[in-house]
């Protein structure tokens, strides 16, 4: 897996570099504005965890690279594996530089202390988790096409629901009790407590997600035909 | 006879076609073309060899091991040409090479260099400068690298100039001379087949025609001429497709022998070539 992560390395080294550069513009914004090492957190984590991969697998789509990466001695699971090892790679890179940004940058509002508190990383890992358990097994098995596919059907899924809370009598209901949902969710993991109980939860929901996604993206992966 | 590839019963099914029942074997230190008209098959069977698609039904064995339970093994195995490289385009040679060298442990980079040398290719040359018949060597020299056993190589020659072509198919004959290596390619230039082939498969429409040594077939198969109306096809022994002009018919028969003996008043028996079975199978009215 280390020689897949190396090839995906040289194929995509200038890309890293762009994408790190453009969003440290907005690093440096933020770490200005955003008071919450919380929120700073998960949001800058979130941009580089989904910049860089995506960045790499449209490359892999543009240039068809996927029936190299498959007909090298490797096997297909092991194709699997290296794209989420890439993702977070990524991930842990993007958590790295917003530490070392918020550290070095002297109008930061961000205390250092707050970014590395474990409650905040593993909040922020947990998100990420679950963002690319959807996505990622939607890219892997249809390529970039994959979150075209996925962001139209979130859409049209949205239609529907508000078309039939119009037609039955309760307009945008159902899509409020969503948002709701979401957003006591991530009030629920910003602002719970630290305690032991909750971080290992948190642990284990990590794990249990990402295992979860790749035994899914692993069967999707086998059926795709390069 | 030893060999490099077993097919049996190979099945893939795509909408509007399929390719079925396919099996045939590749000996192993010979040259093997698998030949057919455009969509016959011939990206799919290769494709169901590398398990870059998903097979239905069959099993695919290189050197012994099947394709998929043993996947790694079988793919350093090979060296493999496609028929457009997929490499990012906007890379060095040297980067490509250095990513793709990692995962051979058979990997020679002197030979590689002496391989980009030979092809007068630079690893300081950017992939998409490159002209289509650049693009095939330095594939060529990738595959070459890593001492496969076998070479696979899906329409190698498709769009090349002769003078490229010509070079192509005399490195793979000293290939096959110099290392005993086995090399399976498609095309739909038979002429390239004629020059370096041992052995042919013939695909068409998804269902193997025939996997025989290219000398047998080329003397066995045989057109029967005939002019005005003194010919039909079923007077034709082993008839295998037919072709009727203004004044003539002609047929084509997989045993010419048989042609011969049978006698067939005012009739011209020539051998066929592998372009003449290509056109009446694929063009003309195949008879099964």
């Amino acid at each position: 897996m280390l020689k897949l992560l190396r090839l995906e390395y040289l194929f995509n080294v200038r890309q890293l570099l762009i994408i790190l550069a453009i969003f440290s513009l907005y690093f440096a914004y933020a770490v200005n504005r955003v008071e919450s090492p919380g929120v700073f957190i998960v949001t800058t984590s979130l941009m580089v965890g989904l910049g860089i991969p995506f960045a790499i697998m449209g490359r892999e789509d543009k240039f068809k690279t996927a029936a190299l990466l498959c007909s090298l001695p490797v096997r297909r699971s092991t194709v699997v594996l290296s794209k989420f090892a890439a993702t977070w790679a990524a991930i842990l890179l993007g958590l790295g530089y917003n530490v070392f940004l918020t550290a070095v940058l002297p109008f930061s509002k961000i205390p250092l202390g707050g970014v590395l508190s474990v409650k905040n990383l593993l909040v922020s890992l947990f998100l990420m988790s679950m963002l690319f358990a959807v996505i990622l097994p939607f890219t892997i098995r249809f390529g970039f096409v994959g979150i075209i596919i996925l962001l139209t059907g979130c859409q049209l899924l949205g239609i529907v629901t508000l078309l039939l809370g119009q037609l039955l009598g309760g307009a945008g209901i159902p899509l409020r009790l969503f948002f709701r949902a979401v957003e006591r969710g991530l009030k629920f993991l910003l602002h719970h407590q630290a305690t032991t109980g909750f971080l290992l939860v948190l642990a284990a929901g990590i794990i249990a997600v990402n295992l979860l996604a790749i035994l899914v993206s692993r069967a999707l992966y086998a059926r795709r035909d390069l | 006879m030893e060999n490099a590839i077993e097919i049996r019963g190979l099945r893939k099914e795509y909408k509007g076609f399929a390719l079925d029942d396919v099996t045939f074997d590749v000996p192993r230190g010979y040259i093997m073309g698998l030949i057919g008209p455009n969509g016959a098959g011939k990206t799919t069977v290769i494709k169901l060899i590398m398990n870059l698609i998903r097979r239905q039904a069959g099993e695919v064995r290189v050197f012994g091991l099947d394709n998929i339970r043993h996947e790694s093994e079988v793919k350093a195995k090979i060296g493999f040409v496609y028929d457009v490289p997929r490499f990012p385009e906007d890379l060095r040679l040297g980067t490509i090479a250095s990513a793709v060298s990692g995962f051979y442990g058979k990997w020679d980079d002197r030979r590689f260099r002496g391989l980009m040398e030979e092809f007068e290719l630079s690893p300081r040359r950017v992939f998409k400068k490159l002209s289509h018949g650049m693009k095939m060597k330095f594939s060529l020299a990738l595959a070459l690298a890593h001492d496969a056993d076998l070479i696979l190589m899906d329409e190698p020659t498709a769009g090349l100039d002769p003078a490229f072509r010509f070079e192509l198919l005399t490195k793979l004959r000293a290939l096959i001379q110099d290392e005993r290596k086995t090399v399976l390619f498609s095309s739909h230039i038979t002429s390239d087949l004629e020059r370096v082939a041992d052995f042919v498969t013939f695909i068409h429409k998804g269902r193997i025609v025939f996997s025989e040594a290219k000398d047998d077939i080329l003397d066995s198969w045989g057109v029967v001429r005939a002019a005005g109306d003194s010919l039909r096809p079923t007077d034709v022994p082993e008839a295998r497709g037919a072709r009727r002009s203004e004044h003539s018919l002609e047929v084509l028969t997989s045993d010419l022998a048989a042609a011969r003996r049978s006698a067939i008043p005012n009739a011209v028996f020539d051998k066929a070539s592998l372009e003449d079975i290509m056109f009446f199978i694929s063009k003309g009215n195949a008879h099964a």
